[in-house]
């Protein structure tokens, strides 16, 4: 079954940008299928971490959505586990619309939750 | 503390679902100390009150946002 997903990585902050931009290929291929699209990636860049993570302050943090097969997910995340560049990820099923879903004075919603 | 009946924040800004990204908005739901606020000071609807929960720990878990606040006291 084919379901989408939200992997959020962070990543050392020592990685160059073009080791951080190889290593999200070499992960997403794992769970690539035929006919999926490319996943869209979002990179927020360098920030500071809440509090220290492997001994570090910072952290690289790239947010990917994607469709993957739910077979190919525990090999997935096993070859992250695995790599030392990688503070931490997190996977998430992605079946949530995080968008907001009305403009403010609009009743519609108020009535169904009294 | 006033005791008045206020609508759901959230519900009022057309948030369906909480966003565990989002950690302004998260934010907002955490007393100083960084634990997370009971919905009858917020006055979060318990359908958006569990949404945020969970949002909040898996916000705390990819260090956006502290398990714990020291205070500076």
């Amino acid at each position: 079954m084919v379901r989408p997903y939200e992997v959020v990585y962070i990543f050392d902050s020592a990685l160059e940008e073009p080791a951080i931009n190889e290593r999200l290929e070499r992960y997403h291929a794992l769970v690539k299928h035929t006919d999926s699209e490319a996943p869209r990636l979002n990179h927020w860049g360098k920030r500071s971490l809440a509090y220290p993570i492997k001994k570090r302050e910072m952290g690289y943090y790239v947010v990917a959505n994607f469709q993957a097969e739910t077979t190919a997910l525990p090999e997935f995340e096993r070859a992250i586990k695995l790599d030392d560049g990688v503070l931490r990820f997190l996977v998430v099923a992605d079946d949530k619309d995080y968008t907001v879903s009305r403009e403010p004075g609009d009743r519609k919603f108020e009535e169904e939750e009294e | 503390m006033k005791r008045s009946r206020k609508g759901d924040p959230l519900a009022e800004q057309g948030i369906r679902y909480v966003d565990y990204k989002d950690e302004k908005l998260l934010q907002r739901f955490l007393t100083e100390r960084g634990k997370i606020l009971p919905s009858r000071l917020s006055g979060i609807s318990a359908r958006h009150q569990r949404q945020i929960s969970t949002a909040i720990k898996r916000a705390r878990f990819l260090a956006l946002l502290p398990y714990v606040k020291r205070g500076g006291n």
